[in-house]
């Protein structure tokens, strides 16, 4: 887990504190070098076809990415953990009807349905992660729910109802706390998985749009002149295949943790 | 079996409905539509249009006579490629894309099984930890990366296989089915891993091996088929990602699939055209997942009332 984390750390750091300190932005057009290659005129990978920095457009893009998958995968937290937590809370004929929901949606072509709204309503960046949030939920709406089950019978909370507690102050502080641990690695194996959709997305040109870039994007520009340049598509793959390896590995080992620790 | 199918069917109905509806409104309030051309047509020739294709009718009036339209089997015309109709694009489309995805899921059950299984057999030793970073690191590659990548070394660099389009031989399908594939195939061998491994430590298989049956016999007659359900359970959703990553293979290698119908439908807002494809989308999902549940029952016999 360690290692993968620190990768991840690592490329998120040089994501965000390194633009700035190049001497050129990754939206800058410079005429006098269009696709020169490495270490010319200050640009350490070289400029691509409208003479923008690649190596700003490499880390701004991973911004990006990491940005919307992280408020993408909050937005499925939010989503999840409310649904699932009232779900199992409740019982009954509601944890039904609500599961059967989930179950349904589970069968759709979602990823279809987000690319409709993408092509329907504009291709606004805000509209990109909210469109993945409301994919990305019913996994975590699953595994709250199979939690607050089984917390549901353990002594410390029927303790807290012999002893008069508010269902909202026993769902509050005694449920949700300790729902925490199986979200939150649900939420690192989210994340990989929203990054993987977005650059789906950009890769199409239905996600993330000029001027500001991703990797997905840049995955796409690159496979165009691959043939002249295989940095181009080699370097975007790179990172994104690394980021969602290193998140993926991260997370499912949290997740194992979490489970061992259970028994 | 007969009423598992049947109420299986009864439901996906509903399904099938929902998402044909939502589609269909979604696609309507869109602004824009398929006549914006380049230039403003007339409004008496934009009129017959509308006309000729009952665009001018209420939206539930429009939705009704699509439905009634579906239930016959037509699709309807489509609004861009003129003289064509959805229902004849489709079955040009429909046998590349099964052909590509079918491939693929075979590649992958096949890889994806017997590294699983492999792995599992070798739980805790380095080569079980190997295949599983392996395969974490396969499910770790889109088919946006992979595609391209692919076409490069063994098309460009290379010249073994052919970058894009169709041929009269076979090999235009191996650059497209590995890399649809590659994904797939690790998730299909961590979930092989995780089965096996877990039932070899049941109860029953430590009973089988101390009464001394071979370990190969236990493998075939006692382990195997309960440690292939979460593999089965993944049919539905491998299913889905296959199709999703057909959309972007089919547009690497420009192939004149489903997909690129698809992507090309929804940014020319042909409605009937992408309408069509997501309700054979979703009609392709339920499919695999009642599928799926057949296998569950063949492989777990606890599931088959239910």
């Amino acid at each position: 887990m360690k290692p993968a984390l620190i990768i991840v750390a690592l490329i998120a750091l040089a994501a965000l504190l390194v633009p700035p300190l190049l001497p050129y932005d990754h939206i800058a057009i410079d005429w006098d070098s269009v696709r020169v290659g490495l270490f010319a005129d200050g640009h350490l990978l070289g400029t691509d076809d409208l003479g923008r920095d690649r190596l700003a457009r490499l880390l701004v893009g991973t911004r990006v990415t990491l940005s919307v998958a992280l408020a993408a995968a909050m937005v499925a937290l939010v989503i999840g953990v409310a649904w699932g937590a009232i779900a199992g809370w409740v019982g009954g004929r509601t944890d039904e009807l609500m599961m059967r929901i989930v179950d349904g949606l589970y069968a759709l072509p979602f990823m279809f349905v987000v690319i409709l709204l993408m092509v329907v309503f504009g291709r606004s960046i805000l509209l990109v992660f909210l469109g993945i949030g409301f994919v990305e939920w019913l996994t975590m709406a699953r595994v709250v729910r199979g939690q607050v089950i089984a917390l549901k019978q353990r002594p410390f909370i029927l303790a807290a109802e012999a002893a008069g507690s508010p269902a909202r102050a026993t769902l509050l502080r005694h449920i949700l706390p300790n729902v925490a641990g199986v979200a939150v690695a649900y939420l690192m194996l989210t994340v990989p998985h929203v990054v993987m959709i977005e650059s789906f997305l950009s890769f199409l040109g239905l996600g993330v749009q000029e001027p500001l870039t991703s990797l997905g994007i840049l995955v796409n520009e690159g496979a165009e002149e691959m043939d002249m340049n295989p940095a181009a598509l080699l370097l975007p793959g790179g990172v994104l295949v690394m980021l969602i390896a290193c998140l993926t590995i991260a997370g499912e080992r949290f997740r194992d943790r979490l489970a061992d620790a259970a028994k | 079996m007969g009423r598992l199918i049947a109420r299986r069917l009864l439901t996906a109905i509903p399904t099938l409905l929902a998402i044909i509806v939502l589609s269909f409104i979604l696609m309507r309030v869109a602004p824009g539509g398929p006549f914006d051309g380049e230039r403003p047509l007339a409004p008496e020739v934009r009129a017959a249009l509308e006309a000729t294709y009952g665009l001018d009718k209420s939206l539930p009036e429009q939705v009704w006579m699509y439905l009634g339209r579906l239930a016959q089997g037509d699709f309807g015309p489509s609004m861009v490629y003129r003289d064509f109709t959805v229902s004849g694009l489709i079955a040009e489309a429909l046998p590349v894309s099964l052909l590509i995805g079918g491939c693929a899921l075979v590649l992958a059950s096949a890889l994806g099984i017997s590294a699983g299984l492999w792995a599992a057999l070798r739980a805790g030793k380095w080569q079980d930890e190997a295949l599983m970073l392996g395969a974490t690191l396969l499910t770790a590659l889109p088919t946006f990366v992979t595609g391209p990548l692919l076409a490069l070394i063994f098309g460009l660099w290379l010249g073994w296989l052919p970058v894009s389009g169709q041929n009269e031989g076979w090999n235009w399908l191996v650059l497209p089915v590995v890399a649809l594939a590659l994904p797939v195939t690790g998730a299909v061998a961590k979930l092989a891993r995780a089965g096996l491994a877990g039932e070899l430590g049941a109860d029953h298989i430590r009973a089988a091996r101390a009464r001394g049956i071979a370990p190969l016999t236990i493998l075939r007659r006692h382990a195997l088929r309960p440690a292939l359900v979460p593999v089965a359970s993944y049919l539905g959703p491998a299913a889905a990602a296959l199709l999703t990553g057909a959309v972007v293979i089919e547009t690497v290698f420009g192939l004149p699939g489903l997909g690129r119908y698809f992507v090309q439908g929804a940014l020319n807002r042909d409605y009937p055209l992408v309408l069509g494809v997501v309700t054979l989308y979703a009609a392709l999902i339920i499919l695999f997942n009642l599928f799926a549940d057949l296998i569950y029952g063949w492989l777990d016999p606890r599931m088959r009332e239910g």
